[in-house]
This record gives C-alpha cells, sequence and structure tokens, in this order.
C-alpha cells in the first residue's frame, strides 16, 4: 500500500493537528523528536520518500493510546503499520533487541521437520489431539530460553492456563504444528511472513476439529481477531481470551485464600483493542481474601508497558516502564498481575533498573489463579 | 422574560410536557400535561416562609447539584412564573408520609398534596419549538477525570461558582478544599469538534471560556489563567479583539493544543497534559482548578419531541430547517429558533426567536387582528 493510500484508508487527511494524540503518546512525554501529530503531517506535507526513511517510525509501540482519544478517527497505529511496511520494502527496519534472537524464533519454528511437543506444557495440565477447543499457546515456551535469568516462566503460564480449561471440564487439543501467531512481524510491517503463519496456524487449529480458540496472549488473541481475517478467507474459528471466558465461571471453580494485595496491569491488545478490563478483574477478585488496589490510570487510559514487537528499546522505554512500575509500587500492592506474557516480561527487566523506586513481585493473572486452584467450596 | 409572564395576553404554561400533537386543517391540536407543583399558582406568591422551615432536601440543578436546595423551591431566583415547587421525589410528606410543615406554615393556604397533573386540550395555529440545550457529560471522557478528580468542574458549574447569587457567593472557593482557585485551566472542545461525540463546533465555548477567564481576574487580581483549545472559534464582530483584550489586559494566556490528560496531583492540584503544538512540546501544568467547556447539545427530549411533532431533525436531534426559511421546520406551522436548530449565541438565538414570532403572526394576524 502507497503512504498516500495509507492516508485514505486510515482518514489521517481527517486530522485537525490538535496535538491530542502526541500529549497521550507515552513515548513523546520522554522524547520530543517523536510525535505521532507530526508523523501525519509530515506525510501528508513531504513526498513518501522522505518520511519511509524517517528513524522516529520505529518508536511507536502501537499501544493504540492516540487512536482511542482522537477527534477526528484516526486510525494512527494503522497508519504507523502502513509506514514501516513502505520502509521495509524500501530496506529499512527498526533497531532489533536481544541481538534479533527473538524474530529468530520465528524462523527456528518455520525449520522444516520443527515440532513443538505438547510435553511443553508440564505436569497436570491434559490435553487431547482433537477437541472442539483449542489452546493457543503462542511463543509462551520460547520465551523461557531468553528470559527465564529474569524469572519468567512462561511454560507456568501455559501450564495454569489449561489447567483452568480442565477445571471448567474442558480438556483442550493442542497442536505440534502450531506457530507464532505473527504480531511481531505484523506490527513491524511483515505482510507475506503473517500470511503464512497465519495459514499454518489455522490449518493447524482445523486439523484437530477444533471450533473454538482460546488464548492466554492478548497479541496472539489479537492477530486472530482483527488482523487473519485479511489473510485467511472464512476461518471459522471463535476466539476466545482465557480470562473473558473464566469471568463468568469463576464460581465453578473452587480456590484457596490469597491475603494479598495485588494491583492489576492492563495489556493495551486487552483493554484498548477489545474493552477487556473488568473480566479480568472479575476473575481476580473470586479469589477469597485478595485485595485489588487500582492504578490511577487504568483501563483504556493505561499506560502501556512500554516496549512493543522486540524493535527500539531506549532509555525512553526505560523510562515509561519505570513510570508504570512506580505507579504500581505506589498503590501499596505486594502484586503486579497482568495477562499479557510481554508486559510480564518487559516490567520485569524494569525492575531492574536503578530508577525503579521500589520492588513489586509481577505475575500473570492465570498463574495467581492457578496457583489457588484446589480450595474447598466457597461459603463454607 | 418578566414581560411574557406579565402580558395580558400571553398565557405562560412553564413545568408543562407536549404529549400529543394533532394537525386538524392548518391548525394543530395539542395535549399538554400540566405538572403539578403541588402548589396553587394563582395563591403562591412565592414569599419563601415555606422553603425557610422545610426539613426537606435534595441537590439543586440549577446549581449544578453544587449545592443542596429544599424539597419545596423556587427553579431559580428570576424564575417566571415566581411560585414555589414541591420535589415529590425529595419531599418528606410524599416519601414518608408526614410532615406538612410547608402546608401549617403557608397562610395563603398555597399547598395542596392531593394537586394531580392537568390535562390541557389546545387549539393553535402555530407552534415555535425553542427548547434550548443542554450539556454533554464529560464522565465518558475518562481521560479528563471528571467525577473522579473533584478540582475538575464543567463551564456551568464554574459559571455557578463565579455568580454572585451562587453557592459560594461569586468567589473562586474550590470543589476539594474551599481555597480560592488562582491558578485556573480552561480546557475547549470536550465532546465537540469530535467525531466520537458530537462533531460539530459548539460555537460558544472559546467566548465563553474568554469571559470565565476575564472574570476571574476582575474577582481576584492574582488569578492566572490558560486556555487551552483546538483552534480559537472567535468569530464575530468584536470577538477577535476581545480575545486579544483578555491577554492584554487580564493576562489570559492561551496555549495551542486539546488537552490529552488531567492527573490529580498533589494537594488537590490537578495536572494537565498537551502537546503544545506552537513548541511542538509534551508538556504538564499544575493548576488549581480545571474547566472543562463541555459541547452543548440539543437538550435531552428533543428527539423524542421531533417525533411527536413529527419535524425532521439530524441524529443529535437538532431541528432541522432550510438556509433558505430558517425559522421554518419540514412541518408548515411549526417553527424552530435557537439551539434547539443548531450552536448559535444569545443575540443570535434572539434574533431566530423574533424571525420564529414573525412567522408565527403572519399565521395568525388576520385572525388575532394585531
Amino acid at each position: 500500500m502507497s503512504l498516500r493510500a495509507a492516508v485514505d484508508k486510515t482518514k489521517a487527511y481527517l486530522c485537525l493537528e490538535c496535538g491530542i494524540c502526541t500529549g497521550s503518546c507515552p513515548v513523546s512525554r520522554h522524547r520530543d523528536a517523536y510525535s505521532p501529530r507530526l508523523t501525519v503531517e509530515k506525510a501528508l506535507l513531504f513526498s513518501e520518500d522522505e518520511s519511509v526513511h524517517d528513524p522516529e517510525m520505529w518508536s511507536c509501540l502501537t499501544c493504540g493510546t492516540c487512536d482511542l482519544r482522537c477527534p477526528s478517527t484516526v486510525d494512527f497505529t494503522g497508519f504507523m503499520r502502513s509506514m514501516r511496511e513502505r520502509a521495509r520494502q524500501v530496506g529499512e527496519s527498526g533497531v532489533c533487541t536481544h541481538a534479533d534472537t527473538l524474530a529468530a524464533l520465528i524462523d527456528l519454528q518455520r525449520m522444516p521437520g520443527f515440532r513443538r511437543q505438547a510435553s511443553w506444557l508440564g505436569r497436570g495440565a491434559k490435553t487431547r489431539s482433537r477437541s472442539s477447543t483449542y489452546y493457543f499457546g503462542g511463543c509462551l515456551p520460547f520465551l523461557d530460553v531468553v528470559f527465564k535469568e529474569i524469572g519468567f516462566d512462561g511454560r507456568g503460564i501455559g501450564n495454569s492456563s489449561v489447567r483452568l480449561l480442565n477445571q471448567l471440564g474442558i480438556i483442550p487439543a493442542v497442536s505440534e504444528g502450531e506457530v507464532c501467531c505473527g504480531h511481531d512481524e505484523y506490527w513491524t510491517g511483515g505482510g507475506d511472513l503473517v500470511k503464512e503463519l497465519a495459514k499454518r496456524n489455522v490449518a493447524a487449529i482445523k486439523k484437530t476439529g477444533a471450533k473454538r480458540v482460546v488464548f492466554s496472549c492478548p497479541e496472539c488473541y489479537h492477530m486472530f481477531k482483527h488482523v487473519y481475517s485479511e489473510f485467511v478467507r472464512g476461518m471459522g474459528l471463535e476466539v476466545v481470551f482465557l480470562l473473558d471466558l473464566l469471568s463468568e465461571k469463576m464460581g465453578d471453580i473452587r480456590l484457596n485464600s490469597r491475603k494479598t494485595k495485588v494491583t492489576y496491569h492492563d495489556p493495551c491488545r486487552l483493554a484498548k483493542s477489545d474493552d477487556i478490563i473488568e473480566e479480568p478483574r472479575n476473575v481476580l477478585k473470586s479469589i477469597p481474601d485478595l485485595e485489588l488496589a487500582e492504578m490511577t490510570r487504568r483501563g483504556k487510559d493505561a499506560l502501556c508497558c512500554g516496549s512493543s514487537n522486540w524493535v527500539s528499546c531506549s532509555r525512553v522505554n526505560k523510562k515509561i516502564q519505570v513510570e508504570r512500575l512506580d505507579e504500581a509500587i505506589s498503590t501499596g500492592a505486594q502484586v503486579l498481575v497482568t495477562a499479557c506474557p510481554k508486559c510480564n516480561i518487559h516490567l520485569r527487566c524494569a525492575l531492574r533498573d536503578e530508577d525503579c523506586s521500589g520492588q513489586i513481585e509481577i505475575t500473570d493473572a492465570v498463574t495467581l489463579v492457578a496457583g489457588s486452584l484446589g480450595g474447598k467450596k466457597r461459603g463454607r | 422574560m418578566l414581560d411574557a409572564g406579565r402580558h395580558p395576553r400571553v398565557e405562560l404554561l412553564a413545568y408543562s410536557e407536549i404529549e400529543g400533537l394533532k394537525r386538524k386543517g392548518g391548525k394543530f391540536s395539542l395535549k399538554v400535561r400540566k405538572r403539578t407543583r403541588y402548589v396553587d399558582e394563582e395563591i403562591c406568591n412565592a414569599c419563601g416562609d415555606c422553603v425557610s422551615k422545610c426539613p426537606g432536601k435534595a441537590p439543586d440543578a440549577f446549581d449544578m447539584d453544587l449545592r443542596k436546595r429544599k424539597a419545596i423551591y423556587l427553579y431559580f431566583s428570576q424564575g417566571i412564573p415566581a411560585v414555589m415547587t414541591i420535589d415529590s421525589d425529595h419531599c418528606i410528606y410524599f416519601t414518608k408520609g408526614k410532615c406538612g410543615v410547608c402546608k401549617k406554615i403557608c397562610d395563603k393556604g398555597a399547598i395542596d398534596y392531593e394537586m394531580k397533573d392537568k390535562i390541557l386540550a389546545l387549539d393553535v395555529d402555530a407552534v415555535i419549538v425553542a427548547t434550548g440545550l443542554d450539556i454533554f457529560d464529560p464522565t465518558a471522557l475518562t481521560h479528563y477525570g471528571f467525577g473522579k478528580i473533584q478540582n475538575v468542574i464543567t463551564g456551568l458549574q464554574y459559571e455557578r461558582l463565579i455568580n454572585a447569587t451562587g453557592p459560594t457567593g461569586g468567589h473562586l472557593h474550590r470543589p476539594s478544599d474551599g481555597k480560592l482557585a488562582k491558578k485556573v485551566a480552561y480546557v475547549q472542545c470536550v465532546g465537540s469538534r469530535d467525531l466520537n461525540n458530537c462533531a460539530y463546533c459548539s460555537s460558544v465555548c472559546c467566548m465563553y471560556s474568554i469571559k470565565d477567564a476575564m472574570l476571574a481576574r476582575e474577582h481576584d487580581p492574582e488569578s492566572v489563567s490558560y486556555v487551552f483549545h483546538t483552534d480559537l472559534r472567535n468569530v464575530g464582530k468584536g470577538f477577535q479583539k476581545y480575545e486579544k483584550r483578555a491577554a492584554e489586559e487580564y493576562g489570559v494566556q492561551y496555549i495551542r493544543g486539546r488537552v490529552a490528560e488531567i492527573e490529580d496531583g498533589p494537594n488537590g492540584n490537578p495536572i494537565v497534559w498537551y502537546e503544545d503544538t506552537r513548541k511542538r512540546k509534551v508538556e504538564s501544568l499544575e493548576t488549581e482548578m480545571v474547566v472543562l467547556a463541555t459541547a452543548a447539545m440539543p437538550s435531552r427530549g428533543a428527539l423524542g419531541l421531533a417525533k411527536l411533532l413529527r419535524i425532521k431533525a439530524d441524529k443529535y436531534g437538532f431541528i432541522l430547517c432550510p438556509p433558505e426559511q430558517p425559522a421554518d421546520t419540514s412541518v408548515a406551522g411549526i417553527f424552530a429558533c435557537g439551539f434547539c436548530k443548531g450552536p448559535c449565541d444569545i443575540p443570535e438565538a434572539v434574533s431566530q426567536a423574533s424571525a420564529a414570532a414573525e412567522r408565527a403572526a403572519a399565521r395568525i394576524y388576520e385572525e388575532v387582528g394585531v
């Protein structure tokens, strides 16, 4: 898509230059050089050649705060994606973090003969090769390889998710043919590779006879819900976020009491793009004796975890992360709960930053809930 | 208003609603519900004895809920007709079945708890719709924190604070702690010029915010004001001059940039986050109070009324009138004027009202013989 076409598609031409996007942008607060408003303005005024070489385009977190507040309903993140697509076509790219290891994981999963084993889910998680419900674990087992040293436990999140599904009487299918959902590739401007990943995933899931796919990662959920239809015609799969599914059924699950004060960090893909805000909180509140303290910026106004797509991780990103951690710590909570493995990793990493005001335990909501499993029926 | 109230040939039916309209030839027969005040309008002279003794309390809608009024009340001091009304939702006699203080105290015997709504049938030649405006509820714009941050108020609440008859006697005592607010931010386009809410420009906010800022300085020479705007849309004779005068003589500062977020800061001071688009820089400003210039929209009942009268209205409820006949609705004999047909300021609403009155008079002058 040319930049001109992207302007039309994302309605960037409606921009009033009011500046609410830049004022709301978590990056712009710490970095004057990056401004969503100026990015659009430049694209409208200058030639495509000038825009596609702008290194600032890789600073966008695609968190979507600007999209939500824009009075002209400009789809800025969509515009940014199209711009990155054009930039990649002329050989530009963002600076990859972790020496590009995480992008290499995709290539690893695409290698001929590569199969992920169901055993990654660990003990106590019952799965089948055929079921009407499929559990999509995405990159969880692979992330552990890189992030175990900061205490991230992706396999634990997968294990907890499946055990919670089992509690609801659902034994989900998993597949050896599942690959990365393609979220990061898509949002950094990728196309063909995303298409390939989408097709492989949908084929692998259909092979298990599943009609419904359950996710514990908001980014995978986002891809299936909003992006895959662009690449796979008539997907015919119901997509559900695990915490959304659980929120209605927590009464059926017996949980042990847990006397802890927690706070909940809204992942952007859940809260900002899909309005899943109260459901994770309801799940947490169903743990007996658990106290939920709220940060002032919550729901659609929540601050992004500060890093995305494994590109451009700089001092600015650290500042955003530390800002969020400080906000969480100031609630007096002992545990910061999130529902996205990526937020989990990024915030854990920032805990080691010297500017961080204190320490807080970080965990995924499903891990926390599954940790309370096996209690007596509530009310007894 | 007073002239209309005293005119021998004008009958006021305040506190009444139209419930039905039938067209008969070129005329209309209206069904009007005149709501009961539980007070005889012919007898009551608004002396206020009942108000001083009434034990029931309710939020004062005219004062934008900034203070309480009694359950028997006068809507506002210059209201026409000047008669009391009992708010049966908050009256102790109606809610608990005993009290009756107002009835005992009224030596004119104006109170009647048994009074019912009256349904009136009126045959008229013309109808003029002048239902005015309501304001947009800014609670939905969660990033502005209205309803959560105490010192973030609406323009209409500010109007009550700065008004001598208002709850603070005209001093800017802010809601959180009663401290005088000396550093005030005025935020433009709250819900207006916003495709997700009111896509149109409310047209009056830039001017009234500047006026508000000037008033603040008149009341307190130490006051500092900041007007955050998308564009200052002061289009009228002398408006530009007014804008300039506010900056030069009253120290009003204009900052171009739509406010992004309002944060609850220390000591109840709201912190405003914005991009100053002239400087191309994201900044924050700690203020003592923030005034939101909320979008003005047609009255909440406007769409329902349009349906009842079978006149055309747009999706917001603005009554549609063709540009070449600006007072005429889509039904002959029904006219409209003021904010109910589109954003306008007071002088414009007054001239529109004259136009609508003329158009209505043309239908009846032979019969009435004016």
